[in-house]
C-alpha cells in the first residue's frame, strides 16, 4: 500500500507539475498578454440570419418600443392637461389608462435595449470600442437618466389617485412633464451616437484616434438636432396612432353602447393627435434633408437621387395611404355629428385632390436607370412622368394634401356648430379667402418652379411651407373666434361609427410603424459601407447596403415582431387594469362645463368634449 | 368576437404584405462596395475600364449627377457636348497642353479646377471616398468614352495597406502637404478656390486682407469645419470646401497656416 501511495503521490506531483508550470508562465505572461491584446473588429457572425440582420432587427424593434414609451408620455401629459383645464375627467382617465401600459412597455424597451447592447458588444466590438471611447461619459449619463425616468414614471402612475385635487394635481401634471423631460434627454443622447456615425465632424479622419475626438463636436454633430426634432415629432405621432388603434380594438370588442362611445371617442382623440402632429413632420424632414445636403452633397445626392431614390417612392406610397386612411376616418365620422351631412358632398372632391396628390408624389423622377430602361422610356425620365416627378410638382402635391386634411378637420370641428357672433359670415369668408390664397400660392410656386434654376426652385418650397403653416394657424385662430359661444346642432353621437372606420385606425398604426422602419433603413443606409461615414469602413461580408426589396422583408419582420409584442403588452396591461369606463345604470348625456353642452367648450381643434352617453 | 380578431389580423397582414410587395416590385438597387483595383494582378486597360465603369455607375456615385439626360445636375459625359464629342474626345481640348488623363484625374480630385459653365460647383473630391487606383480606373473608363485609354499601371500609386483614401493633394501635386510651409500651402492649395494676390480661382472669398476680416479662431474653424464659417454672399457654396483639408495638415502646420492668414491684413 505504501509503495502504491508513493507512486500515486509521485504521479500526482508530475501530473501537477506541468499544470503549475503552465499557470506560472501564464501569470508571468499576463502583463505582456494584456499589453498586446487588441479587441477584434468583429465577433463571430450571428447564426442563420447574420450579424447585420440580427443587430438591424433588434435595434429597430427597440426603437419602435422606445418611440412608444417616449410618445405615450407626450400623449398622456397633453390629455391630462386637457382634462384639468377642460374639467373633463374622461381625458384624465384616458391618460392614466395609457400610463399604465407604459409600465409594461418600459420593461420590454429596456430588455430590447440590453439585447441590442450585448449584440453590439459581441458582434461589432471594434465599433463599440470606438464609440465608447468618444461617448463614454454620455453613456454613463444615459444609463443614469433611466433611474430618474423610472422613478418619475412610478410616481406619476402610482400617485395618480393620491394627487388628484387642486395644486397636487398640478404637481402631478408636473411629474408628467418631468417624465417627458427625462425621455427627451435620453432620446437626444442616443441620437448623438447614431448621428455621429452618419455625420462625424470634418476633423475626424480614418486615422484620428477616438481619444482625440472632441466630445462636444462629436455629440452636437451636423444632423443631431434635425434628427432630434424629427424623432420627437414622429414619437408623438406614433404614440397617438397606437392609442387610436388600441381604442379601435376595444371599440370592435365592445359589448355595450357606453363602451363603444368611450372607445370611439378615444380613437378620435388618438387619431387627432397623431394626424395633427404628423402634418408638421414633412417640414422637420425637409430640414433634416437640407442639413444632410449641407453636411455632404454626395450623401444628399445618394439619398435622394442615388441607389435610394426608389425608397422615396415607397415612402410616398405609405404617406399617401396615411392621408387617405386619416381622411376616410374623419369623413365617416361626419355621419355621427348632427350637421355633418352638409359637408359630405365635398368629400368626393377632397378625395380627388388626395388621390391626384398621391399619384404625383409617387411619381419617380431622379433615379438610376440602366441602359435598357432608359431605352424603354425614351430617356432617363419618362416624357410624361418626368414633369410630374420634379420637386415642384411633389411639393405642390404634398402641400395640397396637407391643406385637404386640415380642411377635413375643420369640417369636423364646425359640423355641429352654428356661429352666433355678428361677424360670423365675414369671418368664414376670411377663412375661405385665406385657404384660397394659400392654395393659389402653393400652385403658383409649383408652376413657377419649372421656369427657374434648381437652386431657386428648392427655395420655393420654403414659401409653400410657410404659406401652409400660416394658413393653418390663421384659420384656426379665426375659427376659435367665430365659433365662440356657438350654438350646438346637437351632441356628437359617439359610438355610432361604422366598424370599417376602426380598421382605418389599424391601417394607420401599421403604416406609421412600417414607415418608421423604412426611415430607419434610409437613415442608416445612406452611410452605405461605412460604420462611421468616411471614417470607419464596414469590412464584413454584410457591408454592401441591401436593395429595397430585401430591406422591406426585414422591416416587415420588425413590424410583425413589434406588433405581437405590443399586443402582449396590451394584454398584460389589461390584466392589471382598473376599468376606466364606469357605466351608469341609465345612459345619460353629460354636459360639459355645467349645463351648457355647447361647442364653445372646445379646448382645441376638433377636440370638443362632447357629451357622452353614460359613464 | 373571434371574427373581429381574424379581421384585424387579416387587415394587418394585408397591409404589411402590400408594402412588402410594393418595395419588391420596384427596381432593386443595391449599394455595392467599390470594387478593388488589384494592381498586383497586372490589370489590362480593358479590366481597368470595366472596373471604372462599375464605379462610375455604382459606388462612385458619378452617374447620379452625370446622367444621360437634359437638365441633369452635371454634364453628360458619354454624349457629345457642344460639338466637342463625348468626354473621351473633348478632354484633349479642354486645357491646352494637358494630357486627357491628367485633365480627367484633376477634374476628379479637384473638381472646382475645371468647372463647366452653367453647372453648379457641387461635385465632391473623389479621393474622399475612393482610393487612387479606383480613381484611375474611373479615368480609364472616361477615356474609353469615345477616346483611347492611356492609363497604365505606372500612373497608379499603390494603395495604402488599410485601404483608406489618400490625400488628394499628395496625389495631385506629387507632394504631400506635410512637405509644405504655410506660404506654399496658401499659394498652391488655397488658391485653387480662392484669389490671392491676383492669382488663383475666384470661387471662394479672396484671401487678400483676410486677417483683418477674420479672427485666428474663425480661420482655424473655417479650415477644420468649413460650413461653420460662412462668408456673406457665399452661402450657396457651403459644402464645397474640402472638409478634410485641415486634417491633412499636422497641428503645427495648421497653426502656421492660421498665423499666415491672420497676418494678411
Amino acid at each position: 500500500m505504501n509503495a502504491r501511495a508513493a507512486r500515486l503521490r509521485w504521479a500526482r506531483r508530475w501530473a501537477l507539475a506541468p499544470g503549475l508550470l503552465l499557470l506560472g508562465l501564464t501569470l508571468l505572461a499576463a502583463p505582456l498578454l494584456g499589453q498586446v491584446y487588441q479587441p477584434p473588429a468583429y465577433g463571430s457572425d450571428f447564426p442563420l440570419i447574420g450579424s447585420r440582420n440580427a443587430i438591424w432587427i433588434v435595434a429597430q424593434v427597440h426603437l419602435m418600443f422606445a418611440a412608444f414609451v417616449l410618445g405615450v408620455p407626450m400623449f398622456a401629459v397633453v390629455t391630462e392637461a386637457i382634462g384639468i383645464w377642460g374639467k373633463d375627467d374622461r381625458y384624465d382617465r384616458l391618460s392614466k389608462e395609457f400610463t399604465r401600459l407604459l409600465l409594461v412597455a418600459y420593461s420590454a424597451t429596456a430588455l430590447l435595449g440590453g439585447l441590442f447592447l450585448f449584440l453590439l458588444v459581441t458582434l461589432y466590438p471594434g465599433l463599440f470600442a470606438y464609440l465608447s471611447e468618444i461617448f463614454h461619459i454620455s453613456m454613463w449619463v444615459y444609463a443614469g437618466l433611466f433611474f430618474f425616468e423610472s422613478a418619475t414614471l412610478y410616481m406619476y402612475y402610482y400617485g395618480w389617485d393620491r394627487w388628484k385635487e387642486g395644486w397636487a394635481k398640478l404637481g402631478h401634471l408636473g411629474l408628467g412633464v418631468l417624465l417627458n423631460v427625462w425621455g427627451t434627454a435620453v432620446l437626444f443622447i442616443a441620437n448623438a451616437w447614431l448621428t455621429f456615425m452618419m455625420s462625424p465632424p470634418a476633423d475626424v479622419a480614418p486615422d484620428t484616434s477616438p481619444a482625440m475626438v472632441q466630445f462636444w463636436s462629436a455629440f452636437a454633430n451636423a444632423t443631431w438636432m434635425p434628427i432630434n426634432i424629427h424623432r420627437l415629432i414622429a414619437n408623438a405621432v406614433f404614440g397617438g396612432s397606437i392609442v387610436a388603434a388600441y381604442a379601435g380594438y376595444r371599440f370592435l370588442k365592445s359589448r355595450t353602447p357606453e363602451e363603444r362611445a368611450h372607445y370611439d371617442w378615444m380613437g378620435y382623440v388618438g387619431n387627432f393627435i397623431a394626424i395633427a402632429v404628423f402634418l408638421t413632420l414633412p417640414f422637420a424632414g425637409y430640414w433634416l434633408g437640407r442639413e444632410i445636403y449641407e453636411y455632404n452633397q454626395q450623401m444628399g445626392v445618394t439619398m435622394m437621387g442615388g441607389f435610394m431614390s426608389w425608397l422615396w417612392i415607397v415612402q410616398a406610397f405609405l404617406i399617401g395611404v396615411l392621408f387617405l386612411a386619416a381622411n376616410y376616418y374623419l369623413w365617416l365620422g361626419l355621419g355621427r355629428i348632427p350637421g355633418g351631412e352638409r359637408f359630405v358632398p365635398y368629400t368626393k372632391w377632397m378625395l380627388a385632390v388626395l388621390v391626384i396628390g398621391f399619384m404625383v408624389w409617387a411619381t419617380p423622377h431622379s433615379m438610376i436607370a440602366d441602359r435598357d430602361e432608359v431605352a424603354a422610356m425614351g430617356g432617363t425620365h419618362h416624357p410624361f412622368l418626368g414633369v410630374l416627378g420634379l420637386m415642384s410638382a411633389k411639393n405642390t402635391a404634398v402641400n395640397l394634401m396637407i391643406l385637404t386634411t386640415f380642411l377635413s378637420f375643420l369640417m369636423y370641428r364646425r359640423a355641429n356648430k352654428i356661429p352666433t357672433v355678428s361677424w360670423a359670415k365675414t369671418g368664414t369668408l376670411a377663412q375661405g379667402t385665406i385657404l384660397a390664397v394659400c392654395t393659389a400660392v402653393v400652385i403658383f410656386y409649383g408652376i413657377y418652379g419649372y421656369f427657374v434654376p434648381t437652386l431657386v426652385r428648392i427655395g420655393f418650397s420654403v414659401y409653400q411651407v410657410l404659406a401652409v403653416l400660416f394658413t393653418i394657424v390663421a384659420v384656426i385662430g379665426l375659427d376659435l373666434l367665430v365659433m365662440r359661444k356657438a350654438e350646438s346642432r346637437g351632441p356628437i353621437r359617439w359610438g355610432e361609427m361604422p366598424e370599417r372606420s376602426q380598421y382605418a385606425l389599424f391601417v394607420l398604426v401599421i403604416t406609421f410603424t412600417w414607415l418608421m422602419g423604412l426611415m430607419g433603413f434610409a437613415r442608416s443606409g445612406i452611410r452605405q459601407h461605412w460604420h462611421v461615414y468616411e471614417v470607419m469602413r464596414d469590412t464584413t461580408a454584410h457591408a454592401a447596403t441591401p436593395a429595397l426589396g430585401y430591406a422591406a422583408q426585414v422591416i416587415s419582420a420588425c413590424v410583425v415582431i413589434f406588433l405581437l409584442m405590443i399586443a402582449f403588452v396590451f394584454w398584460i396591461g389589461g390584466m392589471i387594469a382598473t376599468p376606466t369606463l364606469v357605466a351608469h345604470e341609465e345612459p345619460v348625456v353629460v354636459p360639459v362645463r355645467g349645463t351648457d353642452p355647447g361647442p364653445d367648450a372646445a379646448p382645441g381643434l376638433g377636440l370638443d368634449p362632447q357629451p357622452l352617453p353614460a359613464e | 368576437m373571434a371574427s373581429v380578431d381574424l379581421k384585424i389580423l387579416a387587415v394587418g397582414a394585408m397591409t404589411i404584405a402590400l408594402y412588402t410587395t410594393v418595395a419588391n416590385i420596384i427596381p432593386q438597387l443595391e449599394s455595392d462596395l467599390p470594387p478593388e483595383v488589384d494592381l498586383a494582378a497586372g490589370m489590362t486597360p480593358e479590366q481597368l475600364v470595366e472596373i471604372g465603369g462599375q464605379l462610375f455607375a455604382g459606388a462612385g456615385g458619378c452617374v447620379v449627377c452625370h446622367a444621360e439626360t437634359p437638365g441633369a445636375r452635371a454634364p453628360n459625359l458619354s454624349a457629345d457636348y457642344q460639338g466637342e464629342g463625348p468626354i473621351g474626345v473633348r478632354c484633349h481640348a479642354r486645357i491646352e497642353g494637358m494630357a486627357c488623363k491628367d485633365f480627367l484625374y484633376q477634374s476628379l480630385v479637384q473638381p472646382t479646377q475645371h468647372m463647366v459653365e452653367g453647372y453648379p460647383p457641387i461635385m465632391p473630391p473623389a479621393d474622399r471616398t475612393l482610393t487612387q487606383p479606383q480613381i484611375w480606373a474611373i479615368v480609364a473608363y472616361l477615356e474609353s468614352l469615345g477616346g483611347e485609354v492611356t492609363v497604365t499601371a505606372a500612373d497608379i500609386p499603390a494603395a495604402p495597406a488599410d485601404g483608406a483614401p489618400e490625400p488628394a493633394a499628395a496625389a495631385a501635386t506629387g507632394a504631400g502637404l506635410e512637405a509644405m510651409g504655410p506660404a506654399e500651402i496658401v499659394q498652391v492649395e488655397c488658391v485653387q478656390c480662392h484669389l490671392y494676390e491676383g492669382e488663383g480661382v475666384e470661387l471662394g472669398p479672396a484671401l487678400d486682407g483676410i486677417g483683418a476680416r477674420r479672427s485666428a479662431d474663425e480661420l482655424r474653424r473655417a479650415i477644420l469645419d468649413p460650413p461653420s464659417v460662412v462668408t456673406e454672399g457665399y452661402e450657396e457654396l457651403v459644402g464645397l470646401m474640402p472638409v478634410d483639408f485641415g486634417r491633412r495638415m499636422s497641428a503645427e502646420q495648421l497653426e502656421s497656416v492660421v498665423q499666415y492668414l491672420s497676418d494678411l491684413r
